[in-house]
């Protein structure tokens, strides 16, 4: 009895302990979402989620059972109908699912890489670029998920690969944005932005320039030619994620919850003073009507028009904490929250909740 | 509160460490673990003297004499029991409380070590948060340099297994750093295990070391198989650290190493 006391009293601090190392490497979640005309598809926690746009139904699961995968990385919908994932589990698994039915597309999933993927992977033409955090860019071939070749470049990368069709650039944590020849397999260029860069770059339609933020509390516009730099603008603090490119309009928001409206010609703040209730750690997310949505790390969605007015009054309060970049699709907004009553909430286009899916 | 108080002043001053000192993040845990146990030793110490007078009564005639008298009366028992703590000026508590002091430092050690290596986004959120502006410019230190000798603090640890040759429940290959843990944990607990007393066939301190001499290993290993190794540098660094400090106060007993030996009695003699 005494035996049994002890052991359930060495079980107990066991648990106890492993509470306590909740902050390592592996546990938490960061949602992705992606959306085609008639699903949205939700990359949260262990699961990636297919649910209907109409009425905020699952459609399928992926695993369908308990399994160890963990996603960090947004679902990528491919030009010839896959739906690419990559796991920050231990399988550390990139795979292409049928996003009708959930059901794994290539004969093999790629497993090669060293490390979790918390990137999502870019497609062009018939080939996937995918950045890893062991520093690697993977290229595999779209059809089967075969490895076609590899770059290490540096430190962790945490963003999706951008291509303006000549350039795959590639943004990461130890300050630098790369520009990879995808033709020669090599850095075509590389410059440093001063700062760890955890979000994409946007490129201008006719590809010419980069828009990208960073830890430096700074928006630069670069050429994609040689990494020159045209302008940087200012922020009060870090831009985590991707800025939004809306015609001669960059968009941006920082972790201090400002959102700036910059020229894309000369880097000129259009939004000085505009500000929501909470960090913004998502892209904004510009609609039709060019209406700019940003959601807070409070949990709130916004909108703003284009001449600085909020559009919805005090915004929508979805619950939770939003880091996600919100998704459009047709006329619902799309807003995957944490720690929330639901995993997933469609708002229209005046800030309305239409549904909300709560996993089941 | 908790990340106010112990997390935030953790991580800063580890990542100071790891500014000041050449961006090693190893080199920085162990500095780091080396600063809190010496702010801990006056703690150590009471803990130390307090378990060793609860140890002598374990093996006091009068103590074993009520322990006998009273077995079946749990009430008398501790009522007797208390008479003596108080006839002798005895604290129950007095090595227990230095542990629950020093039990947030520990725990709070641990977590700004997985804290200052971000290794996810909300990680990376998180540790912007905590940071002292003042004293450190986060955007410029991340990424840290978590290469340390063959490991990548970020990750569990473990040597690749040769192509081809796989173990499911071993995903990061050989845990050579788990087993280092596993064995210098258990060093630990050996040398620094109090002697039993002489006459008292009940005695549930020796039961209670006994036991963690043997789990306490084992479970730190499968910590350091699953989480960061950062965590077990600082595992490795904290048991070396104990065993000198247990011998510079003169309490190892190194014939508990030894296989059938007996153990050393309280005041170094031989039962």
């Amino acid at each position: 009895m005494k035996r049994l006391k002890l052991i359930s009293l060495v079980l107990l601090g066991a648990i106890l302990l492993s509470a306590c190392a909740g902050g390592a490497s592996t546990v938490n979640s960061w949602p992705g979402l992606a959306a085609d005309a008639n699903n949205a598809y939700l990359a949260d926690g262990n699961n990636v989620y297919a649910v209907r746009l109409s009425d905020g139904v699952k459609v399928w699961q992926y695993p369908d059972k308990a399994g160890t995968p963990k996603f960090f990385a947004t679902p990528v919908l491919t030009p010839d109908g896959q739906l690419l994932i990559a796991s920050a589990g231990t399988d550390q698994a990139l795979l292409s699912l049928d996003p009708a039915t959930g059901k794994e597309k290539w004969v093999v999933p790629f497993t090669g890489a060293k490390d979790k993927w918390i990137a999502s992977p870019l497609v062009v033409g018939d080939m996937i670029y995918a950045a890893n955090n062991d520093g690697t860019l993977y290229v595999l071939k779209l059809a089967t998920g075969e490895l076609q070749w590899s770059l290490p470049i540096s430190h962790s990368l945490w963003a999706a690969p951008v291509s303006n069709g000549k350039l795959i650039f590639v943004t990461s944590l130890d300050h630098f944005l790369y520009a990879v020849d995808p033709q020669a397999h090599k850095i075509a260029w590389k410059v440093d932005l001063g700062g760890s860069v955890p979000g994409s770059p946007v490129v201008s339609a006719d590809g010419s320039t980069l828009y990208v933020g960073g830890f430096t509390k700074k928006v630069s516009a670069i050429s994609t030619v040689d990494g020159s730099v045209h302008w940087t603008a200012d922020t009060k603090d870090w831009v985590w994620d991707a800025p939004a490119l809306d015609g001669d309009t960059v968009y941006a928001a920082d972790i201090s919850g400002n959102i700036y409206s910059f020229g894309a010609p000369n880097g000129k703040n259009a939004w000085p003073d505009v500000q929501p209730d909470g960090p913004i750690t998502g892209s904004p997310v510009i609609l039709s009507d060019g209406t700019v949505v940003v959601v807070t790390e409070s949990g709130a969605a916004y909108a703003f028009d284009r001449v600085s007015g909020k559009a919805w009054g005090v915004g929508t309060n979805i619950g939770g904490k939003i880091y996600t970049t919100p998704v459009v699709s047709g006329n619902l907004i799309l807003v995957a929250p944490m720690g929330a009553d639901s995993l997933l909430a469609a708002l229209n286009n005046s800030g309305n909740v239409v549904w909300k899916f709560t996993g089941k | 509160m908790w990340d106010l108080l112990i997390i935030n002043p953790f991580t800063n001053a580890l990542l100071w460490i790891y500014d000041v000192l050449g961006h090693n993040y190893g080199v920085a845990i162990i500095l780091f673990t080396i600063l809190i146990r010496l702010i801990t030793w006056p703690l150590n110490g009471q803990q130390l003297k307090g378990a060793k007078v609860m140890q002598d009564l374990q093996s006091d005639k009068e103590w074993i004499d009520i322990q006998k008298k009273y077995a079946k009366d749990k009430e008398k028992l501790a009522q007797e029991q208390m008479r003596i703590y108080k006839e002798r000026g005895i604290n129950p508590f007095a090595s227990c409380l230095p542990t629950l002091i020093q039990f947030p430092i520990i725990i709070g050690l641990y977590q700004s070590i997985t804290r200052a290596l971000a290794a996810t986004p909300l990680g990376l959120l998180d540790l912007a948060r905590s940071i002292y502006p003042w004293l450190l410019n986060i955007s410029t230190l991340i990424p840290l340099n978590s290469r340390f000798l063959w490991m990548d603090l970020g990750r569990p640890e473990g040597i690749p297994f040769p192509a081809g040759f796989t173990l499911s429940f071993l995903p990061y290959g050989f845990p050579t750093l788990a087993i280092i843990v596993a064995i210098t944990t258990y060093l630990q607990t050996k040398l620094t295990m109090p002697p039993p007393s002489t006459g008292n066939p009940n005695d549930q301190t020796a039961a209670m070391t006994g036991m963690m001499s043997v789990y306490m290993p084992l479970f730190l290993g499968w910590l350091v198989l699953n989480y960061a190794s950062g965590l077990a540098v600082y595992f490795v660094t904290s048991n070396v650290l104990g065993i000198i400090q247990y011998a510079m106060m003169g309490r190892v007993n190194w014939r508990n190493l030894l296989p059938g030996a007996k153990p050393a009695l309280s005041d170094g003699k031989k039962k």
